[in-house]
C-alpha cells in the first residue's frame, strides 16, 4: 500500500461512453450536490425527484428523457455517487433524508412525486415516512429496505467484477450500452468509490424494519414497479411494499430483470408517466 | 546479527474441494466456502497435532509462539486466538505467546480484548505479546460492521483498550464508535504499563504511521522482500518525524522459512506445502479480499496502481519460483538458510522473523517438526549469544509463581486481607477468620 499512484485520479469523474450530461450543482449545507434537471415547455410539468439506484450515475438515461418530456425531472446525485462527492459527515438514511429535505427546498419545490430505483426506493421511503406532507406521491421500483425472512437479498459485494451488471441485466444489448470499460483504472477507481458508499449505507443491516410501521403515516398514493425476473432483488420485496403501503398499486414490467429503468426505459417511464399525471398525459 | 524468531501457525484446514459456489460462480478458499468441508473429528486431531506443534517450540528455543485471528475460511482457523493462547500458556513454562492479533473493529466491546489480554497476561505471569489487527477485508463478510467504518473503530479501539489498561480509576469512554458508561477492567495486565503491542501491516502508511506514532512493532505479512524493506524504510522515517530512531526490534517480518539436509530436499519437501499457502490458502477473488470501504479510496487506488506498475501478483497466481526469488519466503540447507536470513534481515532492516522455521501449508506433522528442529539446532544458534538462550529466559518474569513469594508480597503491604464477621465491629484478617478464638468473643467461655 505505498502511496505509488496520481492523486488526480481521486478528483476525476470518469465520463460514461454515453449519455453523459453536464449535472447542475447547488451547495447543500456545504456539500456541493450534482443534480440533472430537464421538463416539457423549459421546466413546466409535474415535479418528479427521481432517487437512483446503485449504479449508473452521471447518464442522462433514456428513461430520464422520457420522463422529462411530460414531467419536470429532477435527477440528483447521492452524496458519494456520481458528481457529487463523498460527505464529510457520516452517511446514513437519516443524513440523506434531511439532505434531500433541504435539496427540495432549496430548488423552490414545496411538494413533489417521489421515484425510487433500487436503493433510490429505500431511500425514497424512508423520505416519504418522515416528510408525508412533502410528497404527492411515491413511485418504488425495485426497491430494497424491507426484511423477507425467506428471501434474502443476494450479497452483491461478493459478485465478481461484472458480476453484478450480469445479475442486474436479463437483457445484454441493454447492459453494453450503460456498462463502462473494465479495464479502464480510473472507471474502476470511481466505482470502488460509490460501491464503498454504497456499502456504508446498507452492509448491515440490509433493511430498517421501522419502515413497515413508518410508512403508514403515508396518505399518497403510491406505485410499485417490479421486474419479471430480478436476480438482484427478490421480487417479493415490491410484493411487500405494495402490501404494507397505504392505497398502493403494483405493476410489473415484462421482459425485465432488475435493470428495469435501462432495459425497458419507455414502458417504465409511462407507467410512471401515468402513475403521475394521473393518465392526462 | 541477533535476530528473534517465533515460531507461527496458521492452523489451515486443507481437507478441501475447489468449487465454486453458485451464487458468485467463483471459488474463493475465504468466505464462500461452505463448511461442509470441514469435519470436525478431523479437526480435533488436526487442531491437537497444531498446538503440539506449536507447544514444542518453546522446548526448541524459539523467542515466542504467535497465533491470529480469521473466519470463515479454511487457511488458518482460529477465530478466536485468545483460546488458542491460553491453551499454549497453560501448556509452556516460559516462552512469550503472541496474540496477533485481535480484530479489535470486529469486536462489540473492545473493553472484552482488554479483559482478555489481561487475564492472560495475569495467568501467564506476563507472557503474553498483544497484536491489535483490522482483520482481512474478507473478515467483514462475516460480520455486521461496515468495511468503511473498519479504520474509525481501530484506531477508536486502540485508545480505549490502551486507556482501559493504564487508568486506575474507573472512566466514562465518550467515542465515535462507543459510548461505555463505566470502563474499569478487572484484572489488569502484570506487564507494565501494558504488554508489548505488534500490529500486522501490509505496508499502509496508516498502518506505520501510526505503529511510529504508538512505538507499536510493526510485523510485514507475507511479500516480497523489496516492499517489505519499503515499509521499514517508511516506519524509519515516521519514526524519526515523532522524534526517535526506530530501533531494529520495531520491525519484524512474516517469512516461512523451510530447512532440511540439502537445498534439494528442503526444495523437495517445502514446495508443495509453500504453493497451497499461497495459491490455495489466500485464493480470494479480489472484491472478497477487499470489500468494497475496507479501504479508502485514495488506499485502494494506491495498491491497485502499485500492483500494476510493479507487477505485484495475486497470491494465488504465484508460482514456486517467484515466491523463492522474491523472497517471500526461504527454503534451503540450513547454512543456505542461515546465509539468506542474515542477507534478508541485513537488508530489509528486520529484528526477527515470522514463522520461520516453523510449519505452514498443510504438511505434516514430521515435517513440522523436523523443520522445526533443523532450524533450532543449526540456524538460530547462528544468531544468538554463545549461551544459545532466548532473550526472554535472561529476563526477570514480572511475576511470581509461588506462595512464598506471595506471602511475601502480601506482608510487606499495609492491606491484610479482611473481611467482615457478623457479631463483630472490626473487620479481621480473614486467613484466620475459621478460628473460634478470633470471632467469638466469649471464647473460650462458651465452649466450657
Amino acid at each position: 500500500m505505498t502511496e505509488i499512484f496520481d492523486d488526480s485520479v481521486l478528483e476525476q469523474v470518469p465520463i460514461p461512453k454515453q449519455y453523459y450530461v453536464e449535472p447542475n450543482q447547488i451547495e447543500i449545507a456545504g456539500l456541493q450536490t450534482a443534480y440533472r434537471r430537464k421538463g416539457p415547455d423549459g421546466g413546466n410539468g409535474e415535479p418528479v425527484l427521481f432517487l437512483h439506484g446503485n449504479n449508473y450515475t452521471r447518464m442522462w438515461l433514456p428513461l430520464y428523457e422520457r420522463l422529462a418530456q411530460s414531467v419536470d425531472l429532477i435527477a440528483p446525485e447521492h452524496p458519494g455517487f456520481g458528481e457529487t462527492p463523498t460527505p464529510p459527515w457520516p452517511l446514513n438514511f437519516d443524513e440523506l433524508v434531511l439532505h434531500y429535505d433541504e435539496f427540495r427546498e432549496r430548488l423552490g419545490v414545496d411538494e413533489v412525486h417521489l421515484v425510487g430505483y433500487d436503493l433510490g426506493g429505500w431511500l425514497a421511503a424512508e423520505f416519504a415516512s418522515f416528510y408525508p406532507r412533502q410528497v404527492k406521491s411515491l413511485t418504488l421500483i425495485t426497491p430494497m429496505g424491507l426484511r423477507l425472512p425467506d428471501h434474502p437479498l443476494i450479497d452483491v459485494f461478493k459478485l465478481p467484477p461484472d458480476g453484478l451488471v450480469q445479475r442486474e441485466f436479463n437483457d445484454k444489448s441493454a447492459m453494453d450500452v450503460v456498462t463502462q470499460d473494465p479495464n479502464s483504472f480510473e472507471e474502476t477507481v470511481f466505482r470502488y468509490g460509490e460501491m464503498s458508499t454504497f456499502g456504508t449505507l446498507v452492509w448491515a443491516p440490509r433493511y430498517n424494519l421501522a419502515l413497515e410501521r413508518r410508512l403508514q403515516r403515508l396518505k399518497c398514493p403510491s406505485l410499485v414497479i417490479q421486474a419479471e425476473d430480478d436476480r438482484i432483488i427478490p421480487n417479493q420485496l415490491a410484493e411487500r411494499y405494495a402490501e404494507i403501503l397505504p392505497n398502493a398499486s403494483l405493476t410489473q414490467i415484462p421482459e425485465t430483470g432488475h435493470a428495469i429503468c435501462i432495459e425497458r426505459p419507455e414502458e417504465t417511464a409511462d407507467a410512471i408517466i401515468k402513475f403521475v399525471t394521473g393518465g392526462s398525459s | 546479527m541477533k535476530l528473534k524468531f517465533y515460531a507461527f501457525h496458521l492452523m489451515p484446514y486443507p481437507y478441501i474441494e475447489k468449487e465454486p459456489p453458485a451464487e458468485t460462480g467463483e471459488y474463493s478458499t475465504w468466505v464462500t466456502i461452505p463448511n461442509k468441508n470441514f469435519d470436525p473429528v478431523i479437526a480435533h486431531q488436526l487442531y491437537n497435532e497444531y498446538l503440539d506443534q506449536l507447544v514444542a517450540a518453546e522446548h526448541f528455543g524459539f523467542d515466542g509462539i504467535i497465533v491470529n485471528e480469521h473466519h470463515s475460511n479454511a487457511y488458518g482457523t482460529m477465530p478466536s486466538p485468545n483460546i488458542m493462547a491460553s491453551h499454549l500458556i497453560a501448556r509452556t513454562k516460559n516462552i512469550p505467546v503472541g496474540v496477533v492479533g485481535n480484530a479489535l473493529p470486529l469486536h462489540g466491546n473492545p473493553v472484552r480484548v482488554a479483559e482478555e489480554i489481561a487475564q492472560l497476561d495475569c495467568i501467564s505471569g506476563g507472557r503474553i505479546i498483544s497484536g491489535f489487527v483490522r482483520g482481512i477485508g474478507c473478515e467483514y463478510f462475516n460480520h455486521p460492521i461496515k468495511p468503511s467504518d473498519s479504520i474509525g473503530r481501530m484506531w477508536e479501539a486502540v485508545d480505549l483498550i490502551l486507556k482501559a489498561w493504564t487508568e486506575r480509576e474507573p472512566f466514562t469512554w465518550q467515542g465515535d464508535h462507543w459510548y461505555i458508561p463505566n470502563v474499569n477492567i478487572w484484572p489488569r495486565p502484570v506487564q507494565q504499563p501494558h504488554p508489548p503491542i505488534w500490529m500486522p501491516g501490509q505496508g499502509s502508511l496508516e498502518t506505520i504511521r501510526n505503529c511510529a506514532k504508538y512505538k507499536f512493532t510493526y510485523m510485514q505479512i507475507y511479500s516480497p522482500q523489496w516492499f517489505t524493506k519499503k515499509s521499514v524504510e517508511m516506519l524509519r522515517a515516521e519514526a524519526n518525524k515523532c522524534g526517535y530512531e526506530a530501533p531494529r526490534d520495531q520491525f519484524i517480518a512474516a517469512v516461512p522459512t523451510y530447512v532440511a539436509e540439502t537445498d534439494e530436499q528442503a526444495h523437495r519437501e517445502a514446495k508443495a506445502h509453500m504453493q497451497w499457502l499461497f495459491n490455495t490458502g489466500l485464493d480470494i477473488p479480489d472484491q472478497i479480499f477487499f470489500p468494497k470501504g475496507y479501504m479508502s479510496k485514495a488506499s485502494w487506488s494506491g495498491v491497485a496502481s502499485a500492483m500494476i506498475k510493479h507487477g505485484v501478483k495475486n497470491p494465488k497466481d504465484l508460482t514456486y519460483s517467484e515466491l523463492i526469488d522474491q523472497n517471500y519466503v526461504i527454503v534451503g540447507s540450513p547454512s543456505t538458510v542461515r546465509e539468506q536470513i542474515e542477507a534478508y534481515c541485513d537488508d530489509v532492516g528486520a529484528g526477527g522473523l515470522i514463522g520461520a522455521g516453523t510449519p505452514f501449508g498443510p504438511m505434516p506433522n514430521w515435517m513440522a517438526m523436523k523443520n522445526m528442529q533443523i532450524f533450532a539446532e543449526e540456524v538460530m544458534p547462528y544468531f544468538r549469544d554463545a549461551d544459545g538462550m532466548p532473550e526472554y529466559m535472561k529476563k526477570d518474569r514480572p511475576a511470581f509463581s509461588t506462595n512464598t513469594q506471595r506471602g511475601k508480597r502480601i506482608s510487606g503491604t499495609d492491606k491484610p486481607p479482611l473481611s467482615h464477621v457478623e457479631g463483630l465491629e472490626q473487620p479481621i484478617d480473614h486467613r484466620t477468620a475459621h478460628l473460634p478464638e478470633v470471632i467469638d468473643p466469649s471464647w473460650p467461655k462458651a465452649a466450657e
